[in-house]
């Protein structure tokens, strides 16, 4: 079967007055139909604005889809006239941002939002575009429907807005749903509950999921397969046993040890990754992880290593040494 | 509870809140502050007085003239030499005063109100757009109207000059031209350029044949500088510049200078006052509306209603333009307060009303001189009547600011 999403050497740049940011530097991977991907890394990784490229809402100027290809459905959304794409936005790709306090507008009720998405896309009426509404908020999980109907934004706690936020990009079934960090601003049990929404919703619905997160706990449990981002690239993925259980880059190794787990003492230091990601302005021409890599040698200041097939199937990772690190048996 | 969510319920505890909507909300929190209150009774009381005044109070400016009760200070009580009762006195032609006054409100409040919707509706559409074009590029229909809107504004110059309408609307042609330039042209600007600064001069020396040399001469010189401003490609930030400059240059002169030159300009009346008052306060609705947007578009709302497909003209006008309105709203309120002192500043200088026609500032303007012989009735009441009248709408703008501020509200 085809995939549903492939993208080939996408590249989006920033123009600014310090320079030229060069935040994705050419990614290429593929999405199929009812997969659950997860894009980790940490902020300025580049996660988001590969999301907001696919979905053509970099802002231009001052950004750049410098190059590459989004085949979705067979078409190159980045060949597409605005118009078009329009269409696709919210009709075939739909998006849940970070903050709910902020993505939900102030002035409109809650029912109003949803069912403005239903007929500027679905030609409704009123009265079918309500009920579709009332339907989609008992889908997400809110009480009492038919009376928050009529609620603002001010009226919902955040975990509330964000399930508003998800009936809204759900509204149009659309085919893939990314999710940018949509737990990020919420605390843990609301975080729960949002990813088993979203898990179920998936299997229910049979759409794509891309989740953007930092968080390599929150993806272990819902995603099926992973790409590891840093510096605009991506340096490692595969499924999530193999990428969790055979780890190879090591910035994976970083971010999963960096991870707080249950059973350490109380008092014991959480492991961060020292140094600072590089500075995307000014790229080093060698692997970008190098300056704060614990298994860097001569080499991986001088070429970049490019994506190469791991031992498993589908497990990929961007390092010179990765087999010397397989034998180690770190992970 | 018939719609029980089919995952959990452990949001049923949120109590379903009373149904609040924004406006009514700043209504209470309007009521409850005491200042505002006092300053909307004085509004209303100016409001009720004028036009209650001005539909069921007849008064005949022209013919209202008494030599024998000039002058009379405030009489309460009907004797022998006042035949009539005058609570505010007369002025230098015997006119009741407190009868001048309440309809000099009407004048007053008409001015304030045409002149503040003026600059509201102009500076804040103005605003909208460049805020907004700001950071998103025109699309090629918007690219066109902006261009023969250039065409036409820019070419009425030299049609005023000639007296040939029809050089506007070709300038505008032009700007249509402009945006579908031929491909040939496309990528080179210089001959783009050339052509488009000698088509313009054509057009502007097309006044020649008819007109006379002279005025070939000045409407061609002019034609050039359109045909090459219209050539120049314009983007998004170009024309937010182009805007945000003209607000600058019209902020730079102080504001009763230019309202006295616009009128010196147009003819005084009471109408050309109002234009005059409107145009100087274009700026500051422009600067206000503009920072609003930017910090609006900045909102996560603005991408989520991008992101599920809508386009430039239902995100303008349906999610910023909403969430823009209520600093405006309290700078409209202020800004009647100040059009109402800027009016009787014009009828004060003799710009404003013509004449017999009653308003506040001419009314002060007609009688200070008497004031040294001790009429000080003559000042006095007109004056107070600037006064509450702009001290109650700066009030009630106070009031509404508080009222309006989401950061008050819980």
């Amino acid at each position: 079967m085809k995939p549903l999403m492939e993208i080939n050497n996408l590249t989006t740049r920033f123009h600014t007055q310090d320079g030229t940011v060069n935040a994705v530097n050419g990614i290429s991977y593929t999405l199929n139909h009812g997969e659950i991907l997860g894009v980790v890394g940490e902020s300025g990784c580049g996660k988001s604005v590969h999301a907001l490229s696919i979905m053509r809402l970099v802002q231009i100027p001052p950004g750049e889809i410098a190059a590459g290809e989004v085949f979705f459905d067979g078409r190159d959304l980045l060949k597409l006239s605005e118009k078009d794409m329009r269409t696709v936005r919210g009709h075939e790709i739909a998006m849940v941002f970070q903050d709910p306090m902020s993505s939900l507008n102030p002035v409109y009720t809650i029912g109003f939002q949803i069912s403005e998405a239903l007929i500027l896309h679905k030609n409704m009426n009123k009265r079918q575009a309500k009920e579709r509404t009332i339907e989609l908020l008992n889908l997400v999980g809110i009480p009492e429907a038919r009376k928050r109907f009529d609620n603002f934004p001010h009226q919902f706690s955040g975990g509330m807005r964000q399930r508003a936020m998800i009936a809204m990009a759900l509204s149009c079934e659309p085919k893939l749903l990314i999710a940018d960090e949509p737990t990020t601003a919420l605390d843990v049990t609301i975080q729960a509950q949002i990813i088993n929404l979203v898990i179920r919703l998936q299997q229910e619905l049979g759409m794509s999921v891309m989740w953007i997160t930092h968080d390599l706990g929150i993806v272990a449990e819902m995603v099926h397969r992973i790409n590891v981002m840093y510096a605009g690239l991506i340096i490692e993925r595969g499924l999530v046993d193999d990428i969790y259980n055979h780890t190879l880059h090591p910035y994976t190794m970083g971010l999963l040890g960096s991870l707080p787990s249950i059973d350490e003492a109380p008092g014991t230091k959480l492991i961060s990754i020292p140094g600072l990601p590089p500075d995307l302005v000014d790229l080093p021409s060698g692997c970008p992880f190098f300056a704060r890599c614990t298994y860097r040698e001569e080499r991986c200041a001088k070429e970049r290593p490019q994506l190469e097939n791991g031992p498993e199937e589908g497990h990929s990772v961007a390092c010179w040494r990765w087999r010397e690190i397989q034998k180690m048996g770190i992970s | 509870m018939t719609e029980k969510s089919p995952v959990m319920d452990d949001l049923t505890d949120f109590a379903v809140r009373e149904h609040r909507s924004l406006w009514l909300d700043a209504w209470r929190c309007l009521i409850a502050n005491r200042t505002a209150m006092v300053g909307l009774v004085v509004v209303a009381i100016f409001v009720l007085s004028s036009v209650g005044a001005h539909f069921f109070w007849n008064y005949d400016a022209e013919m209202d003239l008494d030599y024998g009760s000039k002058l009379l200070a405030p009489v309460l009580r009907v004797s022998e030499e006042s035949p009539e009762i005058h609570i505010f006195g007369t002025d230098k032609l015997g006119r009741d005063i407190f009868r001048r006054v309440v309809h000099g409100g009407w004048n007053s409040l008409r001015v304030g109100l045409v002149a503040v919707s003026i600059s509201l509706f102009v500076g804040s559409i103005l605003g909208l757009f460049a805020g907004f074009f700001e950071s998103a590029d025109l699309n090629r229909f918007e690219k066109t109207l902006l261009m023969v809107g250039i065409g036409l504004g820019l070419g009425a110059l030299p049609a005023w000059i000639a007296r040939q309408p029809i050089q506007s609307l070709l300038f505008g042609l032009l700007g249509i031209v402009s945006v579908s330039t031929p491909s040939f042209l496309a990528n080179r600007s210089r001959l783009r350029r050339l052509a488009f600064g000698l088509l313009g001069m054509l057009i502007g020396a097309l006044a020649g044949i008819f007109v006379g040399p002279m005025v070939a001469l000045v409407c061609g010189v002019i034609g050039l500088g359109i045909g090459l401003l219209l050539a120049k490609p314009v983007n998004g930030k170009v024309f937010s510049n182009i805007v945000m400059r003209v607000m600058d240059v019209i902020l730079s002169f102080p504001s009763y200078l230019l309202a006295i030159a616009i009128v010196a300009f147009l003819g005084p009346g009471l109408e050309k006052g109002m234009i005059a008052i409107g145009v100087v306060g274009i700026p500051i609705y422009a600067r206000l509306a503009r920072s609003a947007v930017l910090s609006v578009t900045q909102k996560e709302y603005v991408l989520a209603a991008q992101s599920v497909g809508e386009g430039h003209g239902r995100i303008l006008f349906r999610h910023i333009l909403p969430n823009i309105l209520s600093p405006i709203i309290v700078q409209a309120t202020m800004g009647l307060a100040n059009a109402i002192l800027s009016a009787a500043a014009l009828g004060f200088l003799g710009l404003g009303a013509i004449p017999p026609e009653p308003e506040w500032g001419a009314m002060l303007g007609d009688s200070y001189k008497y004031l040294s012989s001790g009429a000080w009735w003559a000042v006095l009441f007109p004056g107070l009547a600037i006064m509450f009248s702009v001290l109650g709408f700066n009030l009630l703008g106070d009031g509404l600011r508080d009222a309006l501020d989401p950061k008050m509200r819980v």
